[in-house]
């Protein structure tokens, strides 16, 4: 495989370096919009290639006509009274360019489709717009990606309410989820960070899939998701946002910035929320959602000048969970056998800071250093079981980044420090882990005309625990013709893993937790993928196509192994890998605009998801992953009238089969000495719709989750008897609660 | 199954309330206002569209007219003109009002234009 990657890398490198470039020269002609209302041309502009002396000026007619550069493909433009203005000049020719007086804000609002696909990114990367996230009114990071084909999410069980991700046949966990390119859901945070996003705090989403980039880690294994937030310096003054559903939940978010001069700015971001409904929908004595609150919020200030930019802030965080039998109250009944309870009570506090040094003259060059704090404290119990966590993590990054003779050639590079200290307690057990993780990275961005990018990156970490490792990462993006896009990607990844706070909804259970042969090790994985855009055009409409593949495979994992019961007790066993196990992902994507205000997007993914299990039960088998729908089918229709004055939207989603298991079944399969059996979840649909109103200074929103009111039939095995040690409330596949319709506001106020 | 006739049915719902929207009966107007940048057509348009019987508004810098399309039935051209003047703006003849031009950003108001080419 590897060697492979490597000849047909030798093969593109050699293409592009020796395709002769068709011009050498590049023309083009200069306008003013005059105020008569058509252009006429502007005469003696200085053009001039950046980082240069090459330049020339434009003649009686606007015209211009200048030799490429070897040094610099960025092309300014300078003329007294207007604005100097800069392209990049890639193969194209015979630029028009109109240039706007000085002292008129150019400030252009991008009206985008709601997704797109990043085009010029070496990597493969969705962005999800603020259009998008407006798709799902509610609520936070886990709901954001209804409209997206590459990521799922799901509940982890049928009592705590925390959801996990599903992103190339793999969990959460594999995906480095950064905010604002900082490592953040991750450690203890993984079981409910992602509500601890609101939705409304979030300006853009990117999803890159495949291994990432060296300069943010070594954690990134399938992919990562950038999330950014609204900045102080946004051109939202205000922005009020309130949500109800039809359960009870209830919502309240302001985002307040403020520009309080022309280099400092500051931003308050705030969330509130709260269901204290008791919900039984299905019968079973559980309720269907935790009752909950949170609260959730962000200073940030923010300053810019000419030669720095920086921002510090804090992050706090308090949310408090109540779940279990419908009848629990903790203060009569925790501990006691009267009615089994879920509680958890999260507390987290993070500081933050950025600083960038900038260079006026050299743009492509810059300094950064970030700098991150955290502290996250969780208290859960599950019946009789107490399960304590304290994570403290520290966080530092310095980036240097400048090009090696012209902007063809870029590099970033830099050292970092990672510093996490957990200390757990689950019943009696204490556990204690500090990682002290310092690193250094280089990273080589090769550019050829836009038409091809290589991203060649290393890094070398030194592990306290788990000793030195070098982490290699290699991109390549190639646009053989105008609409085809092709990437290719290899990377290695490592992280190590936090069983508890990653299978959290399997301690909703009588299992017993064991942890089997040697000390758990990081987790090492190998990731590859390949993938084709390409835009053409049919039946008058512009169409996209994504095909891609990717494949994860595993030197070491995790191995969580929930197939195993005896008449003693049900299993849960945490243990190294013993052989293979990988992950194939394929993804085919269709996304048009079938009139100016109807846009569709259809898409079917597969997984093939396997490990190999069984060794404290003396074999060894390559079994399907648990919990991971091999099929899955994306539907989205949106109908949007200019400026959003009516807003309608509906998507549906096909999810297939999953492997689950019963420890019922298991117990029947050790006593009838068969092995132990493979079991099915059904497959279903679940449809979301929503339509919104915009008026001139506010905008209303209703819709609907689980159109189709489909529950999974008996989430929680033995709800009859939760003190049973073959109860098991971690064997959901499906949506608990049925039918949700919310409805809501949203407030903006804008300069 | 019954799922599957649900969905369809949304879908068409979505589809043909996409195609009764089209504007059939509409009248169009052009106006000429006074505005300066992107800032202000944006404005402008923005405040339009989503005032009653207004389909669709569209801005042209180079000239600073925008053109509306509306429903006869719902809305009549003063009530166009008194939507762009209460925004800040100048409508053909009809000067702005005073108190949501000096709202408007610097750079947005009719003051700036001297200082643009």
């Amino acid at each position: 495989m590897k060697t492979k990657i490597f000849i047909l890398f030798i093969l593109i490198i050699h293409y592009s370096l020796f395709n002769p470039t068709n011009a050498q020269r590049v023309t083009g002609t200069v306008f003013e919009r005059s105020e008569a209302s058509k252009k006429s041309p502007l005469v003696g502009v200085n053009i001039f290639w950046a980082e240069t002396s090459l330049g020339t000026i434009t003649d009686s007619l606007g015209k211009f006509d200048i030799a490429r550069s070897a040094k610099s493909n960025r092309l300014v433009l300078r003329y007294i009274g207007f604005k100097t203005d800069t392209i990049k000049v890639t193969s194209e020719n015979n630029f028009e360019i109109v240039m706007k007086p000085e002292g008129q804000l150019g400030e252009v609002v991008i009206r985008g489709t709601s997704s797109q696909i990043d085009r010029l990114n070496p990597i493969q990367t969705e962005i999800i717009t603020t259009k998008a996230l407006a798709k799902a009114a509610c609520c936070n990071l886990s709901e954001s990606f209804e409209t997206n084909a590459s990521v799922s999410v799901s509940y982890s069980d049928a009592v705590t309410g925390a959801k996990q991700i599903q992103f190339l046949g793999l969990g959460g966990q594999y995906v480095q989820t950064n905010v604002e390119n900082v490592p953040t859901i991750r450690g203890l945070a993984s079981t409910f960070g992602m509500s601890y996003i609101p939705g409304t705090w979030i300006q853009s989403i990117d999803v890159a899939k495949g291994a990432g980039s060296v300069v943010n880690g070594y954690e990134s294994m399938t992919g990562a998701i950038n999330v950014e937030l609204v900045k102080p310096d946004a051109r939202e003054k205000l922005y009020f946002n309130t949500y109800v559903n039809h359960l009870g939940r209830g919502e309240v978010n302001l985002n307040l910035n403020r520009k309080l001069s022309d280099k400092w700015a500051t931003g308050f971001l705030t969330h509130a929320s709260t269901l204290q409904n008791r919900v039984d929908n299905n019968g079973d004595g559980f309720l269907d959602l935790p009752l909950y609150t949170q609260f959730n919020g962000i200073n940030r200030w923010q300053y810019k000048s000419d030669k720095m930019m920086a921002q510090f802030g804090v992050k706090a965080l308090y949310e408090d969970r109540l779940g279990g039998q419908t009848g629990f109250r903790p203060d009569e009944h925790r501990g006691t056998a009267q009615f089994y309870g879920f509680g958890n009570k999260t507390n987290r506090i993070e500081l933050f800071s950025k600083t960038a040094k900038l260079y006026q003259d050299k743009p492509y060059k810059g300094l950064g250093l970030v700098l991150n704090a955290s502290l996250h404290n969780t208290d859960s119990y599950f019946g009789f079981v107490n399960y304590d966590g304290r994570q403290r993590t520290l966080y530092g990054n310095l980036i240097y980044q400048s090009i090696i003779n012209n902007t063809n050639h870029q590099f970033k590079t830099g050292i970092n420090y990672l510093l996490d200290d957990y200390r757990e307690t689950y019943k009696d057990s204490l556990m204690t882990r500090t990682e002290s993780v310092p690193g250094a990275f280089f990273e080589y961005t090769y550019n050829h005309l836009d038409k091809f990018t290589l991203v060649a990156g290393l890094r070398a970490d030194y592990h306290n625990m788990f000793g030195a490792f070098a982490t290699p990462r290699l991109h390549l993006r190639w646009q053989p013709w105008e609409n085809t896009t092709l990437r290719l990607s290899g990377g290695r990844g490592q992280r190590t893993p936090n069983a508890f706070a990653e299978y959290y909804g399997y301690l909703v259970s009588g299992r017993t937790v064991r942890f089997w042969g040697q000390t758990i090790q990081p987790e090492v994985t190998w990731n590859y993928g390949l993938s084709l855009t390409q835009t053409f055009h049919w039946f008058d409409k512009h169409w996209d196509l994504v095909l891609d593949y990717y494949r994860t495979d595993f030197q070491n994992q995790l191995i969580v192994d929930t197939d195993h019961a005896t008449p003693l007790a049900s299993h849960l066993y945490f243990y190294n890998l013993k052989g293979k196990s990988f992950s194939n992902s394929f993804q085919i994507e269709l996304n048009t605009l079938l009139s100016k205000r109807t846009e569709v997007k259809l898409a079917y993914r597969l997984f093939d998801v396997w490990q190999t299990m069984g060794q404290p039960f003396g074999n060894s088998v390559l079994q399907q992953r648990m919990m991971v729908p091999r099929d899955r089918v994306l539907f989205n229709i949106g109908y949007n009238l200019p400026y959003d004055k009516w807003k309608l939207d509906l998507t549906v989603q096909w999810n297939g089969q999953a492997r689950i298991t019963d420890p019922m079944q298991s117990l029947q399969a050790t006593i009838d000495r068969k092995p132990m059996p493979i079991l099915y979840s059904q497959s279903f649909m679940n449809i979301n719709a929503q339509a919104s109103r915009a008026f001139k200074k506010f905008e209303v929103y209703l819709g609907g989750e689980n159109l189709a009111n489909f529950k999974q039939p008996n989430p929680i095995i033995h709800a009859e008897d939760p003190f049973n040690k073959y109860f098991d409330a971690g064997q959901t596949w499906g949506p608990v609660v049925g039918r949700m319709i919310y409805a809501g506001i949203r407030v903006k106020i804008k300069d | 199954m019954k799922q599957l006739t649900f969905v369809f049915a949304l879908v068409l719902t979505i589809v043909f309330g996409a195609v009764a929207n089209k504007p059939g009966k509409d009248k169009e107007v052009k106006i000429k206002t006074s505005a300066v940048c992107d800032m202000c057509k944006e404005r402008i348009e923005k405040n339009l569209t989503l005032s009653k019987g207004i389909s669709e508004a569209v801005l042209n810098l180079e000239d600073k007219v925008v053109t509306v399309k509306y429903n006869p039935k719902k809305t009549d051209e003063a009530q166009i003109r008194k939507v762009i003047t209460e925004t800040g703006y100048d409508a053909d003849n009809l000067v702005c009002s005073q108190t949501a031009h000096d709202k408007l950003p610097e750079c947005c108001q009719k003051t700036s234009e001297a200082h643009s080419h």
